[in-house]
């Protein structure tokens, strides 16, 4: 860490840092996003997102700006067009979803192919959601299912987590900011 | 899992499951949100394997929610809301034998049975002598064969099943039903629904049902009283509706005989009718137009109102059709299950896209599933069940991938607009047509002219490399070798004639005697064999370096007369080297 950064870090400026929030409809991306923003900005109701909406939150060292994308099918040509700014992603997956399992995999193929990714070295974080429903797989089933031991020049990560009770997001964010550090010296 | 085969990857393997144990057809497959969630689920009649384990099946995702036993074969079975109650979840309708019974939350809610037919009034007198002891078991049965044999209302269930036992267990037979009176009952063939008043896609609707009695009833959703009642002249099988009970509605029926009928509101009788060469699978209608699976493994597109369309013949017998209605992209298809492990996706008559499967698919249902728009739910023969999800990146363009006209054919060309002189050339033509068409007539004529007098000519100077003189057909060409000054040249000669030998020939040439000299301008052929070719080879050695050419005429010569057999003329090629003197 250069000592510009040093500097800021001890008057309370934070790097800024883009996140793309992707994932199929009804996972869990805005349920996620809420959890993480301070108590007294999070939302009682979450409703589903139309477009896509941007949430910010801070951790220890890092500032973060969401783009929290709309999985729904008429909207998912939208996250493409957001690929250049992210800086790094996060993919939510409803591992009780099993039947859209293959959708999942589907539109993971298709951004890790896009031109805008494809040769970048961005961190990816994978969150298991839904690990409370009865019938989950578990994340070792979700990594296998997507086929994540392919993604070879990327560094990913994989958490399970509860969004409702916020259960696996500390861990999943404390490894994003650590790539994003790495990423940045 | 990965058999995407042929079809472009249009499709992504969501779940298959061989041995689900789901034995059905397309009639008993829907897809419905039955609790309410935004989730829509697989409903399912499950026929079994044999005359047991009917079972009422609800999927959600990959798994089987819940299942509840049926108590005859399903005949069909529809999702519909009956009422306006919040919050939306609709009742589903199972038609099995004369029954439809109609389950809400998936529990039994209601039961609705078929109103009964006329009985033969000698039959239940028959019958009431019985009970009152008056006849025995075996005049019974002479008695009803009788009836069975005269009668043109035919006998009831019970008596026929009487008819067919054996003479011991007639008594018996006799005894457990003789206090019960005659009923006649019709069976339910198919069933589909019909809105009551809008055409939201949460509205009440009708259920349309056709019997094996060649009725088609529409009952009311909430009281399950007949509203309207038409006959049809044969038996229905498979059957589509469209439209609004209060408004205007069309029923399409695929009948037994072989025939489609169109049952509008106000009439009783079929409006329209379309005659099939041969008698239907399946029926599915898309937008305005009807498309029909026949047996003689052909599809065909018809009007609403019974006009052919089109017809395409298809690799195999169908066994299943359905529906592929997308109306977030605007897609409308047909879906069509072959009895050669195939399901192809037709748009009109255009082939889009074939995939295979691991067995012969019996029913196949698209629609919304859980939360996915384009899923499509098949099942096989062996009980499987299979599930696909339409990628959101597929496109299906419009070309027939099946063989035809290349695409070019039908791009339309650019042509320029019609210039000022090109319109005077027409108006010229047109007025004068017929002036134009003489002289076009006399110079053919007169060219026809100018080449024949020329032909004859030739012919009479024997100027032709073939020889016209039957006695001695013979056949020359001239090859020239050489860059110059020095040239060869060779003649090979041909006796065409079929057996007769050929003598005293000879060759001669006409040249330029100032620009070539030739080592010997005459020579003698020997005897020609017929069909041999010889090769006469001479020198020429041109005499000029101001690059000239010219002819050489070629003559051959019979020994003793003086007009050439045949002549032949050979352009010399300009000499490209100067002479060494």
């Amino acid at each position: 860490m250069g000592l510009f950064d040093k500097l800021a870090g001890w008057l309370g400026l934070k790097k800024e840092v883009n996140v793309l929030c992707l994932g199929l409809d009804n996972s869990g991306k805005t349920t996620i996003i809420n959890h993480l923003k301070p108590s007294n900005a999070q939302m009682q109701d979450i409703v589903p997102t139309i477009g896509f909406s941007i949430e910010k939150f801070k951790t220890s060292s890092l500032s973060f700006t969401v783009f929290d994308m709309s999985g729904q099918g008429r909207y998912r040509n939208l996250w493409e067009h957001y690929y250049k700014e992210g800086q790094a992603i996060i993919f939510v997956i409803d591992s009780a979803d099993k039947l859209r399992m293959v959708v999942a995999k589907e539109e993971l193929d298709t951004l890790l192919n896009h031109p805008d990714i494809k040769h970048r070295r961005i961190p990816i974080l994978f969150f298991a959601n839904k690990m409370d429903v009865r019938d989950a797989l578990s994340s070792v089933k979700v990594s296998q299912l997507l086929c994540l031991d392919n993604i070879k020049d990327k560094p990913w990560h994989i958490c399970a987590t509860n969004a409702l009770k916020g259960e696996g997001l500390p861990e999943g964010v404390d490894w994003l900011q650590d790539q994003i550090k790495t990423m940045r010296t | 899992m990965s058999e995407s085969g042929s079809d472009g990857g249009k499709w992504l393997d969501a779940h298959y499951d061989p041995v689900a144990g789901l034995y059905t057809f397309s009639s008993c497959v829907d897809l419905a949100d039955l609790s309410g969630d935004g989730e829509s689920r697989l409903v399912v009649g499950d026929l079994g394997c044999g005359s047991y384990s009917m079972k009422l099946k609800v999927y959600r995702g990959t798994v089987l929610m819940s299942e509840s036993t049926l108590l005859d074969l399903p005949a069909g079975l529809v999702a519909f809301f009956m009422d306006l109650h919040e919050p939306r979840i609709p009742a589903v309708a199972v038609a099995s034998g004369p029954c439809i019974y109609v389950y809400k939350n998936l529990r039994p809610y209601f039961k609705f049975t078929l109103p009964g037919l006329e009985v033969n009034t000698l039959e239940q007198d028959v019958w009431q002598q019985v009970k009152e002891g008056q006849i025995d078991p075996l005049t019974l049965k002479e008695m009803l064969e009788g009836i069975r044999k005269k009668a043109n209302i035919p006998l009831s269930v019970r008596s026929t099943r009487f008819l067919s036992l054996e003479t011991s267990d007639m008594d018996a037979f006799v005894q457990l039903h003789n206090q019960q009176p005659i009923r006649r009952q019709t069976v339910i063939t198919c069933i589909g629904t019909l809105k009551k008043s809008t055409a939201d896609e949460d509205g009440v609707s009708c259920l349309v049902i056709g019997t094996e009695s060649c009725d088609v009833y529409v009952l009311d959703p909430e009281a399950f009283i007949i509203l309207s009642k038409m006959l049809l002249p044969a038996a229905p099988i498979t059957m589509d509706v469209t439209g609004q009970f209060d408004v205007e509605f069309r029923i399409t029926v695929a009948c037994r005989n072989g025939n489609i009928y169109v049952l509008r509101r106000e009439s009783d009788k079929p409006k329209y009718c379309i005659e099939l060469s041969s008698h239907p699978v399946g029926l599915v209608r898309v937008g305005k137009n009807v498309v029909v699976g026949c047996t003689d493994e052909s599809l065909q597109g018809f009007t609403q109102k019974g006009k052919k369309l089109w017809r395409i013949i298809l690799p195999a017998p169908v066994i299943t059709m359905a529906a592929m209605d997308l109306p977030t992209r605007g897609f409308q298809g047909v879906l069509v299950g072959l009895a050669n492990c195939e399901v192809q996706l037709y748009r009109d008559k255009n082939l889009l896209s074939t995939f295979k499967t691991p067995n012969v698919v019996t029913s196949i249902c698209f629609g919304r599933y859980g939360r996915e728009d384009g899923t499509l739910i098949m099942t096989t023969k062996g009980g499987g069940l299979m599930m696909k999800i339409l990628k959101r990146t597929a496109v299906f363009d419009d070309r027939d991938s099946a063989p035809g006209p290349p695409l070019a054919q039908s791009v339309r060309l650019n042509v320029p607009k019609k210039t000022k002189l090109y319109v005077d050339q027409t108006l010229r033509e047109r007025e004068n047509g017929l002036t134009m068409h003489r002289a076009f007539q006399m110079d053919l004529s007169r060219l026809r002219l100018a080449t024949a007098k020329a032909y004859v000519k030739a012919l009479e100077s024997s100027l032709t490399p073939m020889s016209s003189s039957l006695s001695e057909p013979i056949k020359m060409n001239a090859v020239v070798q050489g860059l110059g000054p020095s040239f060869k040249l060779t003649l090979n000669i041909q006796n065409t004639a079929a057996c007769r030998p050929i003598m005293n020939l000879a060759i001669s040439f006409l040249y330029d005697e100032s620009l070539y000299r030739m080592r010997n301008p005459y020579m003698r052929i020997p005897l020609l064999v017929p069909g041999l070719i010889y090769p006469v080879e001479t020198f020429v050695e041109c005499t000029s370096d101001k690059g000239i050419s010219d002819i050489i005429k070629v003559f051959i010569l019979h020994e003793g007369q003086s007009s050439p057999l045949l002549t032949a003329h050979i352009n010399m090629p300009v000499s490209e080297g100067l002479m060494l003197s």
